[in-house]
């Protein structure tokens, strides 16, 4: 059990998807303007990646090894995530619209984000049971909602103050993602 | 002998998106929340269905 | 040249890194060395010239509705051929990019120039389109990886990808007292990252002034 929550705690303090390995940095300067927004983003990619990691997860160790296809990963978990925002935007539309309406519209966005494909990859290469995989794959999109949800709060007050003309919005946004980094550092030695 | 399994996996996947895709493009948005808008002129990615340069009729050079 | 235009277009004030802010997850990561900065920008710019080939020459017989995942498919083939390919005959580079080469599948260029620009344009175009944006990612990416090896361990390296010799190598010894550790760190990639997204605004900011001046 304590395994499981060093590798929870790592995957969202220590090795942040974001602020330590760089994925998922296309919707973190676009959709971090607002912190509602950010909430909303964070929750869908979370969805997106438990879901999607089960199903690469079964498909690669069903499917794939059996068969002696192992080269057709990539391909085949691209198809899989795609096929799984789908769906999951056709339930939600006929379903929900309250749901719809807060985090519908980032679902397209998250087929092309990095960090869905770099979990479902990397619960292959690390070699997890199924339980870790579970806890990585829900570990990971905490910790990106979580600076997802910070950063958007400090932009909201960047936007009210003087910023020179060339710095204004992505580049100072950039230099406030590497103090967060350098500030995120100092968990290195927690677990 | 693995080769047309790995060309009839892929082909089954492959529909299934694009199956999926097409019900999604025809499922209709439910009512009030047509005119969503994510702050998207930060991002750029074009392939995404909510970019408002989607609705430019010559792509930008 | 209207062509040639384009083509400059895509190294400054359309700079896919700098400008669109497009392909960041691997344009922050690579960026430690030039060997990976430059193996990565080839690596993308073959996929982005084939596949802007392959989705221009098959444009008119792809359904629009489902022209996503028929891209999605182009692309993914491609990205595991050259990622098989360089595990066969660049193995030091695969070491060193590592899952960024898989991840050329969801960088957003590819997608997006497909969508934009070879959809709707002849094969030729395309191509020349998928070049210009290619070098000018490759040139971005060079630009932060001087910035940080250069900072980082005072010396700049380049060796063959092949043979892993090298080819030439700058050893600024008499700097190596002061060089600063975090631009290796990812806090490091954001600020120089941050930086020349600004210099990169300041001049088109200034030219677009001129324009607006002269019309």
């Amino acid at each position: 059990m304590t395994d499981l929550f060093t590798l929870a705690i790592s995957a969202i303090l220590i090795n942040n998807i974001i602020l330590s390995k760089f994925f998922g940095m296309c919707p973190f300067l676009g959709v971090s303007r607002k912190t509602s927004s950010a909430i909303g983003m964070g929750a869908a990619v979370l969805f997106v990646i438990v879901g999607a990691s089960c199903i690469t997860y079964g498909l690669h160790y069903l499917v794939l090894v059996p068969l002696g296809i192992e080269y057709m990963q990539l391909i085949t978990f691209i198809l899989v995530i795609a096929s799984f925002v789908q769906l999951t935007e056709i339930i939600i539309k006929k379903f929900s619209p309250v749901l719809y309406k807060s985090l519908g519209i980032y679902l397209p966005l998250i087929t092309t984000n990095c960090a869905v494909l770099f979990v479902a990859k990397d619960n292959i290469t690390q070699g997890f049971n199924i339980s870790e995989m579970l806890t990585y794959s829900f570990s990971v999109p905490l910790g990106f909602m979580l600076v997802l949800y910070i950063f958007s709060a400090i932009r909201e007050r960047l936007d009210s103050s003087k910023v020179p003309a060339s710095w204004v919005g992505n580049p100072i946004a950039l230099v406030v993602a590497g103090l967060m980094a350098i500030a995120f550092t100092g968990f290195a030695g927690l677990v | 002998m693995p080769y047309v399994y790995a060309f009839l996996f892929i082909s089954v996947m492959g529909a299934l998106y694009a199956l999926l895709y097409y019900c999604n493009y025809k499922t209709p948005v439910p009512k009030g929340c047509e005119d969503l808008k994510t702050e998207c002129d930060g991002c750029k990615v074009l392939s995404c269905g909510n970019n408002p340069a989607q609705n430019k009729i010559e792509g930008d050079i | 040249m209207n062509r040639k235009q384009n083509f400059i277009n895509g190294f400054i004030k359309e700079n896919p890194v700098f400008g669109l802010y497009l392909g960041l997850c691997s344009a922050l990561a690579i960026s430690t060395t030039i060997d990976n900065a430059i193996g990565m920008g080839l690596c993308v710019t073959l996929v982005l010239i084939f596949s802007n080939v392959i989705i221009s020459a098959m444009r008119k017989i792809t359904p629009s509705e489902i022209r996503i995942p028929v891209y999605i498919v182009v692309i993914a083939t491609l990205v595991t051929c050259a990622e098989m390919l360089i595990h066969a005959f660049m193995p030091s580079l695969f070491t060193s990019l590592g899952v960024f080469i898989s991840l050329i599948v969801v960088n957003c260029i590819i997608l997006g120039r497909a969508e934009a620009f070879a959809s709707k344009n002849g094969v030729v175009d395309a191509a020349l389109d998928g070049l210009g944006m290619g070098l000018g990612y490759t040139f971005s990416l060079l630009l932060i990886s001087v910035v940080r090896e250069l900072l980082a361990t005072a010396s700049l390296t380049l060796s063959n990808p092949f043979t892993s010799d090298i080819i030439f190598q700058i050893n600024l010894t008499s700097l190596e007292a002061y060089k600063i550790s975090l631009f290796s760190s990812p806090a490091g990639a954001f600020l120089t990252f941050a930086a020349f997204s600004a210099v990169f605004a300041m001049i088109k900011n200034k030219s677009d002034a001129k324009e607006k001046g002269t019309k």
